[in-house]
C-alpha cells in the first residue's frame, strides 16, 4: 500500500516534470499561422444577430457579417462598405446604393443587392433584435444585382449610414419568422472579414480569414475570441503569450501594466459616462421639494469635486466631464462655457443655500426648507454592481454633509435600482451611459415621453433624470429630421447645454475601455475613433484588416520558439501518460508478487 | 440486507428528493424580481414581446399554476430554458457535466487513493516523523480554501514558472483531435485537478488514519503478530481492510459532491464545466439554470449517500442488523 501511494506520488510528479518543456504555449504565430487571440470575461451569448446581446457578439458579427456602408476610424464617417457610392432624393428619404460587382459570401454564393433588400425587409417585419432600430421605417428594393434603392417614411439623418449586419439569404431563408430567434447563428458562411471556424460556447469562438471579402483577405489568418472568467488570470495569460490582447483590464493590473515596456495599454474612450443624478420630480412620485428648487440642485453641482473623484476612487483612469457625451464621437458633445459651469467651490454652494433661504435654524449642522420645517436630508442610491459606486457616495456625501445637507444612503442592485428610479423612490444617484455612434438614442432618453408614468410598469422609462423640458422635446424633434450634419450638430450642443443648465444630470467622468496588448505580435492598432478611442470592440473594429503580424525581430524568435514549445507539450504529455501507465502496472505486478510471497510464508 | 432496509432506505432517499424538487422552485421565487426587465435592461421591448417572453419563460398564472407547470415538467426531466441562452437547461447541464466528471472525478479518485495512503502510513507509525510531517502537510491543504490554493497554485506554476496553461480546457488555436486533444485537455486539467486533489487530501488521510488508530487495539491484531506475520501482512491484509469501512462512507458522500464540487476552482481556472455553469447563472440572475444545478446537483448527492448506505450494510453486518 504505501509503495503504491509512493508511486503515485511519484507519477504526479513525473507528469510535472515531463510536462515541463511544453509550458509555454504560445498565440500569435502558431505553425506558421498568424493568430490573434483576444481575452475578456464576457461570453459571446449568440452568433445569431436576431438574438445575441453582449458586446462579445458583436464583436464576433463585425468580423462575420458586412455592412451596406462602413466607418471611418477616424470619426465613424461614413466610407463604402459593400456599397461603393450613394445617391439621395433631394428630400432625403430615398438612398440608391451601388454596390460592387462579383462579390461573394465565404462558401461562393454570389453575394447582391438581393441580400441587402432581404435583410432590410425581413428585419423590419419581424422587428428583429439589433436590426429594428435601424431599419424599422425603412424599405429596400433591389432594383439590380448592383443596385438597391432604400427608402425611409420619416426624414432620417442617418442615412446614408447603413450600418446593421447584411445576412446571408441562401441561410437564413431556411429559418421561418419563429425559428430564427432559436437558432444559434452558427454558420460557417461569411461576407465580413472573417467566418466561423469553431465555436465554444463559454470558452472560445475561431474566426478564419474569410477569402471573398470585398476588401480582400486580411493578413492575420485566425481570430480567437477566449473568455475567461478570472480576469487576474487573464492578465497572466497576456504576459506568457498565451493571448495577445486584453478587453477590460483589471484597474489594478492596468497600472502594473502600464509601466511595463512590453505591453501597450489604453484606455480607448467612446463618450461611456457615470453620472450624478438628482431626481427633478416629473415621474411617478415628488423627490424631496427642496430639489424642485434649482438653486439648491446648483448648490449640490458646486459641492462635487470631479476631479478627486477621478484621481481617488478612480485612480486617475478617467477624466472628468461636463455635458452628457450623446455620440461615441466627441464632436457631439458642446463645451460648457466657463460662465455656465458648475465648478467645484464649496463656499459658493453654501452661499447660494443661504440666498435661497435654506437655513439651518436649529443649530443641528442640517439646513431647513425656508422658513424652518423639514430638514434638507436627501436619499443617496448607491449601485452595488459598480465598485466605485459606493466610493463615490462617500465623497459626495461628505461635501454635501459639508454645505449642511444631510443624506442616508441605501444600496441597490442594478435591476431593484432600475424599478426605484422608476417609482420615484429617490432623491440622487450615480449610474453611466454608453452612447451609440448616432446621437438620436441618448438624447431620445431625456424626452418626456420616457419619464416613467405607469406605476404598474416601472421599469419602462428610459428618462432617469425625472425631467420632462417642452423646450428639450421642440429641440430633439427639429434635429431627428435635421438633415444638414452642422445644423444638426448644432442643435444638439444646444440641448444639451440647455440640459446641462438644470443642474440636476451631471456627468462626473468619461471612462473608456481598459485594454492592453502585446508590443511583440502585431503592428497596425488602430484606434476609433482617432487618438482617444479603443483599438478592438470599438465600433466597426477596423482593426481587423490593418493588423500585420509585427516584424521579423528578436520577439519573433521567441514566438516561434514558443511555437515549436506548443508541440513539445503534447508529446510531452503523451510521454507522461504512458510513463505513468507502465510505472502503475509495474507497481501493480510488484505489490501483487510481493503479496504471493507474503502469502505463501503465511 | 433484508428488504425491508433497502426499501427504507431507496424510500427515504425519494422523499427527500421530493422535498428538493419542492423547495427548490419556492427558493428561487424568493429571491426572482422580474426576470424579462432583468435581462432586457436598456432594450426597447414591445408589449407583445414582454408577454411572449414571460409566457416563454413560464412566468405567468399563479404561484400554484406554476409550481404545477413546474413539478409537471420536472417530471418529464423537462428543466425549462436558460433565461441567458434560451437553450433546454437540461442539454446545457449534460454540455457542461462532462468537463466536471472529469476534473471532479479524477481528483476525487486521486485524492482517496493518495489519501487512504498516507493515511495508513502515518497511523502505522503514529507519533513518527513521518506521521507528523504527513498530517501537517494534508492538514495544510485541507486548511486552505480552494480558491486561494487555486490561485497560489495558478500564479507559481501558470504565471511565474510558465509551465501549465492559465485556464480553459483546452488551446483554442489548435484544431488537434483526437489523441492529441486528450493530451492537451490533461495538459489543461493538471492545475484545477491539483488544487482539488490537495484540497481533499486531508479528509480522507485523517479519516484513515484515526481508523487505522482504533483497529489497532483489536484483539484480532494482537492474534495476527501472536501467530508471527510480518507487519506488513498485519497492515495490509489484517488492519487495512477493517478501518477503511468508514473511508468507504465519506468517499461515497464525496463522489455525491462531483458535480457540484468545483464551482471555485472551475470559476479561477475558466474550467468550463457545471461549476462555471453555476457562477456564471448567479451573475445572471439564471433562475431555471440555477433550479436546474441545484436539482442535479442534490440528485447525485442523495444517489451517493443511498449507495453509501447500501455498500456499507454489505460491508459491514452489524449495520444491516441494527
Amino acid at each position: 500500500m504505501k509503495a503504491i501511494g509512493g508511486l503515485f506520488v511519484a507519477a504526479v510528479l513525473a507528469a510535472a516534470i515531463v510536462a515541463l518543456p511544453g509550458g509555454s504555449t504560445a498565440s500569435g504565430q502558431d505553425g506558421g499561422k498568424n493568430v490573434l487571440t483576444i481575452g475578456m470575461t464576457q461570453g459571446i451569448d449568440s452568433m445569431n444577430p436576431v438574438r445575441g446581446v453582449t458586446v462579445a457578439a458583436f464583436e464576433a458579427w463585425n468580423m462575420v457579417y458586412p455592412t451596406l456602408t462602413d466607418k471611418a476610424a477616424k470619426d465613424f464617417g461614413v466610407i463604402p462598405g459593400l456599397a461603393t457610392k450613394w445617391k439621395g432624393s433631394d428630400d432625403g428619404k430615398t438612398w440608391t446604393y451601388t454596390l460592387r460587382p462579383g462579390m461573394k459570401w465565404s462558401d461562393g454564393q454570389a453575394l447582391t443587392a438581393e441580400d441587402v433588400a432581404y435583410t432590410v425587409n425581413r428585419s423590419r417585419d419581424e422587428a428583429w433584435l439589433n436590426h429594428a432600430s435601424t431599419t424599422g421605417n425603412l424599405t429596400a428594393t433591389a432594383t439590380s444585382p448592383t443596385e438597391v434603392v432604400i427608402k425611409s417614411k420619416v426624414p432620417d439623418p442617418k442615412l446614408p449610414t447603413m450600418d446593421v449586419y447584411i445576412v446571408p439569404k441562401h441561410v437564413y431563408e431556411k429559418y421561418d419568422a419563429k425559428a430564427i430567434t432559436k437558432w444559434n447563428g452558427q454558420t460557417d458562411v461569411a461576407g465580413g472579414p472573417y467566418s466561423l471556424a469553431e465555436f465554444k460556447k463559454g470558452q472560445f469562438a475561431r474566426f478564419t480569414a474569410n477569402p471573398n471579402f470585398w476588401g480582400g483577405k486580411p493578413a492575420i489568418d485566425e481570430v480567437v475570441i477566449r473568455k475567461f472568467n478570472n480576469a487576474d488570470a487573464m492578465v497572466a495569460a497576456l504576459k506568457r503569450g498565451e493571448i495577445d490582447f486584453v478587453q477590460n483590464v483589471p484597474e489594478g493590473q492596468y497600472l502594473n501594466l502600464q509601466k511595463d515596456p512590453d505591453f501597450v495599454t489604453l484606455e480607448g474612450r467612446q463618450g461611456g459616462f457615470d453620472e450624478f443624478a438628482i431626481n427633478m420630480g416629473d415621474g411617478l412620485k415628488k423627490p424631496h421639494p427642496a430639489l424642485l428648487d434649482p438653486k439648491v440642485r446648483e448648490a449640490i453641482a458646486h459641492a462635487i469635486d470631479k476631479q478627486t473623484i477621478v484621481d481617488r476612487v478612480l485612480r486617475g483612469i478617467g477624466e472628468p466631464a461636463e455635458a452628457v457625451s450623446p455620440s461615441a464621437n466627441p464632436d457631439w458633445t458642446p463645451d460648457i462655457p466657463e460662465d455656465q459651469r458648475f465648478d467645484f467651490d464649496l463656499e459658493k454652494s453654501k452661499q447660494i443655500l443661504d440666498d435661497a433661504g435654506y437655513k439651518d435654524t436649529d443649530g443641528d449642522g442640517i439646513r431647513e426648507m425656508p422658513g424652518g420645517g423639514q430638514p434638507l436630508k436627501f436619499r443617496y442610491a448607491v449601485r452595488s454592481e459598480s465598485d466605485p459606486s459606493p466610493r463615490i457616495a462617500e465623497f459626495i456625501t461628505g461635501w454635501l454633509k459639508e454645505i449642511g445637507i444631510a443624506t442616508t444612503q441605501k444600496t441597490y442592485d442594478d435591476g431593484q435600482l432600475t424599478e426605484v428610479i422608476g417609482k420615484g423612490d429617490y432623491d440622487m444617484f450615480v449610474w453611466g451611459w454608453t452612447p451609440y455612434v448616432d446621437p438620436d438614442p441618448m438624447l431620445s432618453y431625456f424626452t418626456c415621453d420616457q419619464v416613467s408614468s405607469d406605476p404598474d410598469d416601472p421599469t419602462n422609462y428610459y428618462n432617469d433624470a425625472s425631467l420632462c423640458d417642452p423646450e428639450y422635446d421642440k429641440l430633439y424633434k427639429a434635429q431627428k429630421i435635421e438633415l444638414d450634419p452642422d445644423k444638426r450638430m448644432e442643435i444638439v450642443h444646444e440641448m444639451l447645454t440647455r440640459f446641462y443648465s438644470h443642474a440636476g444630470y451631471l456627468p462626473l467622468y468619461t471612462q473608456g475601455d481598459l485594454q492592453a496588448y502585446r508590443k511583440d505580435r502585431f503592428t497596425g492598432w488602430q484606434k476609433q475613433p482617432d487618438g482617444i478611442g479603443p483599438v478592438l470592440f470599438s465600433n466597426t473594429s477596423p482593426s481587423y484588416m490593418s493588423l500585420k503580424r509585427a516584424s521579423a525581430t528578436s520577439s519573433d524568435a521567441a514566438g516561434s520558439g514558443d511555437g515549436g514549445g506548443d508541440g513539445g507539450g503534447g508529446s510531452g504529455l503523451i510521454i507522461a501518460i504512458v510513463a505513468v501507465g507502465v510505472a502503475g502496472a509495474v507497481g501493480l505486478v510488484w505489490a501483487r508478487s510481493r503479496r504471493g510471497s507474503a502469502d505463501e510464508r503465511e | 440486507m433484508s428488504p425491508r432496509y433497502v426499501i427504507g432506505k431507496l424510500g427515504g432517499s425519494l422523499a427527500t428528493l421530493l422535498f428538493v424538487v419542492v423547495f427548490n422552485f419556492f427558493l428561487f421565487r424568493i429571491v426572482a424580481t422580474d426576470p424579462v426587465a432583468n435581462l432586457f435592461r436598456g432594450r426597447n421591448l414591445t408589449d407583445a414581446q414582454r408577454d411572449e417572453l414571460i409566457h416563454e419563460f413560464g412566468l405567468d398564472g399563479s404561484t400554484l399554476h406554476q409550481f404545477w407547470a413546474y413539478v409537471q415538467q420536472t417530471a418529464s426531466l423537462n428543466l425549462g430554458r436558460s433565461y441567458s441562452t434560451n437553450e433546454p437547461v437540461m442539454s446545457e447541464i449534460l454540455d457542461a457535466a462532462p468537463a466536471t466528471i472529469w476534473l471532479v472525478g479524477v481528483s476525487a479518485i486521486l485524492s482517496a487513493v493518495i489519501g487512504v495512503a498516507i493515511g495508513i502510513v502515518a497511523g502505522w507509525r503514529r507519533r513518527s516523523k513521518t506521521d507528523y510531517a504527513a498530517t501537517t502537510f494534508t492538514m495544510t491543504t485541507y486548511s486552505m480554501p480552494d480558491f486561494w490554493l487555486g490561485m497560489l497554485l495558478l500564479s507559481l506554476f501558470a504565471v511565474s514558472l510558465g509551465w501549465f496553461p492559465v485556464g480553459g480546457i483546452e488551446d483554442p488555436t489548435s484544431t488537434a483531435t483526437g489523441p492529441a486533444l486528450w493530451a492537451d485537455q490533461a495538459y489543461h486539467m493538471f492545475l484545477p485537478a491539483l488544487t482539488l486533489t490537495l484540497g481533499y487530501l486531508g479528509e480522507y488521510t485523517l479519516v484513515m488514519r484515526s481508523s487505522l488508530l482504533d483497529t489497532m487495539r483489536e484483539d484480532f491484531l494482537v492474534l495476527a503478530r501472536a501467530k508471527g506475520l510480518r507487519d506488513v501482512v498485519v497492515r495490509n491484509r489484517h488492519a487495512v481492510p477493517n478501518a477503511l469501512l468508514p473511508v468507504v462512507t465519506l468517499a461515497a458522500i464525496n463522489f455525491g459532491f462531483v458535480l457540484s464540487g468545483a464551482i471555485a476552482v472551475e470559476a479561477i481556472f475558466s474550467w468550463p464545466g457545471l461549476g462555471l455553469a453555476t457562477y456564471d447563472a448567479i451573475n445572471g440572475p439564471d433562475l431555471p439554470m440555477l433550479q436546474g444545478l441545484f436539482l442535479v446537483f442534490s440528485a447525485s448527492v442523495i444517489v451517493f449517500n443511498l449507495f453509501a448506505d447500501l455498500v456499507y450494510a454489505w460491508l459491514d453486518p452489524r449495520v444491516r442488523q441494527a
